[in-house]
């Protein structure tokens, strides 16, 4: 959440009323939060980062390394594709987009609001399985699926999410759509549909890679890789915002994730590299 | 304009109004009948969700009645499966989430009635329960319709608890306003234009039709 200070506040009505403007203008800035669009030489260098909800388990991680290295803190939030392309092409002030696909960050570029001619390939994701270690249907297996015990299963949403596109593609694949329709539970992105299955309300789940290789994911159930064949690849694109006040330093980011040594790393975060 | 997320919207609030209508009669009779802790507290957590976020009762209704706990293995027991990704769930949680508006002005028509009345009929020997129904309930007619009204719209309008619960699934929990999230993130904004708009005009209907209302019987009485 951001604070916008009033900008018409200091019309001519305000000037007469000098003295109660001042002390109220004061207080208004004390309540713009200090890290919000800093900018200035001697400010904390900072980018805002809006993330597909499948890097919420990796990017905390890989933002502390980039800091580390160079300084740059990355501000995040995180949302479906589509929610986040929605917020860009609405004037939402973030540095850098980091998507699951590369629909939504192309619309960023054919809105004429990217800074390069196309997005940035920056890395794979995997969709997988996922079921809690203490649910019945475990050892998860290719034949899960058709388990007849089998009475929800979360997924992203396919007309905003990715991952949702894969889980729908998979199942399609498997000629599973038509079978599973009743028994799918839509989340809004692959986040809430990880925490669907997470809270035991659904009993398995499309998720990604990145949010089951997390420690907690880990701790509470497994995961079984859907083939790769049954789905498009899900190579993930990002791209600068042409308006940002700080795209040499997203660059920065992008260039340092791209870095032999980072994309060597990504297979930990449940990312493969692209590069 | 999705029909079927409408119909759905529709049966959801009035199943909501009818079951919560049943649900504060009583409670709004008990609280108005008297003072003390016991019932402040009560009226307390009837506001709650006037202050609280949506996503508190969703995340509530999620995860402490989900199968992890034991009261929510207690209502897959009964239901046959958990409140989440359900009809029944989304019932439930409008239930709470609109209960203050519900009870609040039932309370505010049930304390509005003069006691005397009460009493004269407790004297001509009708038990509480027939004086209630004879007296209360006509008189308190007008909030009892702004309860229901406000309930309903409220409903209509819920949003956060929904799209924590709900799974989004056509026909079962995807209601008008979680058709509406979905268009604008698919860029349908023509759909999404449609959508807004009938609920924009059934919003502004209704609480035109509650004030005019409220106006013409306060021109009556004056």
């Amino acid at each position: 959440m951001r604070l916008n200070t009033p900008t018409d506040s200091t019309g001519l009505g305000a000037l007469r009323h000098l003295r109660t403007v001042v002390p109220l203008a004061a207080l208004l800035l004390c309540l713009v939060p200090s890290s919000a669009h800093s900018q200035g030489p001697s400010a904390a260098r900072e980018i805002h980062v809006l993330a597909a909800a499948d890097l919420q388990s990796a990017l905390p991680a890989l933002a502390d390394a980039f800091q580390h290295a160079t300084g740059i803190k990355l501000v995040a939030s995180y949302a479906s594709s589509a929610t986040l392309a929605t917020q860009l092409l609405n004037g939402d002030p973030a540095d850098l987009f980091l998507a699951a696909d590369f629909s939504y960050p192309e619309k960023i570029v054919a809105a004429n609001l990217a800074d390069t001619a196309s997005p940035i390939p920056y890395a794979r994701g995997t969709l997988v399985l996922f079921a809690r270690k203490d649910s019945p249907l475990q050892p998860i297996n290719q034949n899960t699926l058709l388990d007849p015990r089998v009475q929800s299963i979360a997924m992203a949403d396919p007309m905003h999410a990715p991952y949702g596109v894969a889980a729908q593609r998979a199942l399609f694949s498997m000629k599973l759509d038509e079978k599973l329709k009743p028994h799918l539970v839509i989340a809004q992105n692959v986040a809430q549909a990880a925490q669907f299955v997470e809270s035991g309300n659904a009993q398995l789940g499309f998720i990604s890679l990145t949010l089951a290789s997390s420690e907690h994911m880990q701790q509470i159930g497994t995961y079984l890789r859907i083939q790769p064949d049954t789905y498009p690849p899900l190579n993930q694109f990002a791209v600068v915002m042409k308006n940002s006040a700080h795209r040499a330093d997203a660059h920065a980011f992008l260039d340092w994730l791209l870095s032999p040594p980072i994309q060597h790393n990504l297979r930990n975060y449940g990312l493969d590299p692209v590069r | 304009m999705d029909t079927q997320a409408l119909g759905l919207t529709l049966r959801l609030a009035l199943s909501t109004t009818v079951l919560l209508l049943l649900l504060a009669l009583p409670l709004a009779r008990w609280i108005a009948a008297g003072s003390g802790p016991l019932r402040a507290m009560a009226q307390a957590v009837v506001a709650l969700p006037l202050v609280l976020p949506p996503t508190v009762l969703g995340f509530y209704l999620l995860v402490a009645l989900g199968p992890l706990t034991a009261p929510g293995r207690l209502i897959i027991r009964l239901l046959g499966h958990p409140l989440a990704f359900s009809f029944s769930g989304l019932l439930v949680g409008s239930v709470l989430y609109s209960l203050p508006f519900a009870v609040q002005p039932l309370v505010s028509g049930f304390r509005a009635i003069d006691p005397a009345l009460l009493e004269a009929a407790a004297t001509l020997g009708a038990s509480p329960l027939r004086a209630f129904g004879t007296i209360t309930l006509p008189l308190a007619k007008p909030s009892i319709l702004t309860a229901a009204v406000l309930t309903f719209t409220h409903t209509v309008g819920e949003f956060g608890v929904v799209l924590m619960l709900g799974g989004n699934i056509p026909g079962a929990t995807r209601t008008l306003s979680i058709a509406l999230y979905d268009q604008v993130q698919d860029f349908d904004y023509t759909a999404a234009n449609r959508t807004a708009a009938t609920l924009l005009a059934f919003s502004l209907l209704t609480l035109v039709a509650i004030y005019w209302r409220r106006s013409e019987r306060r021109s009556l009485l004056a």
